[in-house]
């Protein structure tokens, strides 16, 4: 490759990310030169390192902007630009900039006085941009790697708590365990073909008839393992048992950035993976993707309810999201993409207004403990807007029709019944009843119990307040305007078919 | 014969004259040194631990940080070799992708550094 051509295109669709990792490293020597510097008195610099954080999120997200649309394979075909990738990053900043406007007050609290908690929040996030872009087996490995290595750090990023150690070491163990599985079915799949290049793969399998190769078994087989390895990223079913325990354990700062940050990226590159890739191989992992999505429905609504903590509720209740998700995922059809994505958005704001809901439950007695059901109660007395709220982001995690929820969710069984998947569908319709029933019961003690004891309440940080505001606001805008968001997931879905 | 002679000449040599020369080096330090042995000098050297002990002691969390700082800077060294051998048929393009590396390496060397993950006290 000549030096030159870099700054013809490749440099052009790489701009976002290189202005990225150029911070990411300035932004080290920043941190590091000035929480060292005994002239200053070692000073405590988290809260004006976030908003340098969040300015360098802005203008990666200006610079997206910036690249305008087109479709691009750069990098010996390693990297793919294109309409998905392009609005998939963007959702991926926008939310990014929420959580950690979101956690600011959390982070300050538990004291988290440590620069590189930030960094490795924005490793993780260049880690999922190349993730979304990937378009080669290496790649993706090597992307993959990158944002669950953070993660396994944020996880644990509570030094003092024996919880948060053993929440990293949780994550880090069963997720070396997937990305072994994955890199398992990549050796597979690389033994049958020859090839990592998902270019070439597309080509090789082009044709329905394809039994001349006499690999297919084995080729199934790798998709199998792949497909394990992305139901561990995403806590499906059979393999979530690392989810409540990480989402427990680790600082409630690290938590929102779990649930809400990378399950997009995750469903987008293997959307392509297997939908458009393998789309031949459909039957497959078809089978697989529907058992797991009836599973965590399941186990997402019949375990949440014995629950005590907010955490592992919600925890829970994204399993459930995630078999959701799935069963629109396995429906293989355009619309059944559309749905998935249209789904994923609007779970991803409701759950930023509800976990920046959990982090406005402090009061002076649950301070720095781990919030349980009991916090919840009487809210709607003491802050009737954060009680409404609470209220509305519950409903429309439930699906309560003035909500957009309710629509995500109606899509999905829609394509899903379209797909003839009825028996599926019939079991993730009597679940998600099940599951609004623990979402009623929060919203009747925020509104209907009264607290057993006296305590002030801390108030409702700046940035908490206005995400909320700005969440809650989309929810009940895409109820009745819904088209925005149809087209733009329309769009997306349109790139992988 | 004759090529075969050719091509691995040159190794024989070598392989004779280091053979050689490690005879003599550690010959001469053998015959001619002064050598009053001890306990402390001739027991086995590993790093500070006792060589022979129960396996599931504690030890110093420093330990895993030099192992790790050590393997970063190790790697970097391997990873330098083959690209210097192979620079006159990579482009400029080559040439830039590894000072770009060092940079970052430097910015994490600096980092460590800074934070004194380089000293023992």
């Amino acid at each position: 490759m000549d030096f030159s051509l870099i700054y013809q295109n490749n440099f052009k669709v790489f701009f976002p990310e290189m202005f990225l990792a150029t911070s990411i490293l300035l932004l080290t020597l920043h941190g590091t030169f000035l929480s060292t510097s005994r002239s200053l008195g070692f000073p405590l610099i988290i809260r004006s390192f976030l908003k340098l954080c969040i300015l360098v999120l802005l203008l990666t997200f200006f610079l997206l902007n910036n690249g305008g649309l087109f479709f691009m394979l750069t990098y010996q075909n390693t990297f793919l630009f294109d309409f998905l990738t392009f609005n998939v990053k963007q959702i991926l900043v926008i939310f990014s900039i929420f959580c950690l406007a979101v956690s600011e007050q959390s982070i300050v609290d538990n004291r988290l006085n440590n620069f590189e908690y930030l960094l490795l929040i924005l490793c993780a996030i260049l880690g999922l941009f190349f993730l979304v872009s990937s378009y080669d087996l290496i790649s993706l490995y090597l992307a993959l790697e990158m944002q669950s290595l953070c993660l396994y750090v944020l996880a644990a990023s509570h030094k003092n708590s024996s919880f948060s150690t053993e929440a990293g070491l949780k994550y880090f163990i069963l997720g070396s365990f997937s990305s072994a599985l994955f890199l398992f079915g990549v050796s597979l799949l690389y033994g049958c073909t020859g090839t990592t290049n998902f270019e070439n793969f597309s080509l090789l399998f082009a044709t329905a008839n394809h039994d001349f190769l006499m690999l297919n078994s084995l080729i199934e087989k790798s998709l199998i393992c792949i497909a394990v390895a992305f139901f561990f990223k995403v806590a499906a079913a059979p393999f979530h048992m690392w989810s409540p325990d990480v989402y427990e354990g680790s600082p409630t700062s690290s938590t929102v950035f779990f649930a809400v940050v990378p399950k997009i990226a995750l469903f987008s590159v293997f959307l392509r993976f297997f939908q458009n890739i393998f789309f031949s191989f459909g039957e497959a992992f078809l089978l697989a993707l529907l058992f797991c999505s009836v599973l965590s429905v399941i186990v997402g609504s019949f375990v949440a309810l014995k629950q005590k903590k907010l955490k592992r509720i919600l925890a829970y209740s994204s399993i459930s999201h995630v078999g959701y998700l799935l069963l629109a995922f396995s429906s293989n059809s355009l619309y059944g993409t559309q749905s998935l994505f249209f789904y994923l958005v609007v779970y991803m704001l409701t759950s930023i207004c509800l976990w920046s809901f959990v982090f406005s439950l402090n009061n002076t007695k649950n301070a720095h403990k781990s919030k349980t059901l009991i916090d919840v109660s009487s809210v709607a007395l003491l802050n009737p807007v954060l009680g409404f709220t609470g209220l509305l982001a519950f409903f429309s995690l439930a699906g309560v029709p003035p909500l957009a929820g309710f629509f995500a969710k109606m899509e999905i069984f829609i394509c899903s019944i379209g797909s003839s998947l009825f028996f599926a569908s019939i079991i993730a319709i009597l679940s998600s009843v099940i599951s609004s029933f623990f979402y009623i019961r929060l919203i009747k003690s925020i509104y209907f119990e009264q607290k057993g004891d006296n305590c002030f309440t801390f108030p409702v940080s700046r940035f908490c307040s206005l995400i909320m505001g700005v969440s809650l606001f989309l929810l009940l805008f895409f109820f009745f305007n819904p088209s925005l968001l149809l087209l733009l997931s329309q769009k997306m879905a349109l790139c992988l078919f | 014969m004759f090529l075969l002679i050719e091509e691995y000449y040159s190794i024989l040599i070598l392989l004779l004259v280091s053979i050689g020369l490690a005879c003599i080096i550690l010959g001469a330090s053998y015959f001619l040194g002064v050598q009053k042995p001890d306990t402390e000098k001739v027991s086995v050297y590993e790093c500070g631990f006792n060589p022979y002990e129960d396996s599931r002691n504690k030890f110093d969390v420093r330990f895993y940080l030099i192992a790790i700082l050590f393997i970063v800077f190790d790697l970097e060294a391997m990873f330098l070799f083959p690209w210097a051998i192979s620079l006159s048929q990579i482009s400029s393009m080559g040439f830039w992708t590894m000072v770009d590396f060092l940079f970052e390496l430097t910015v994490g060397f600096i980092y460590i550094w800074k934070m004194g993950a380089l000293e023992w006290e």
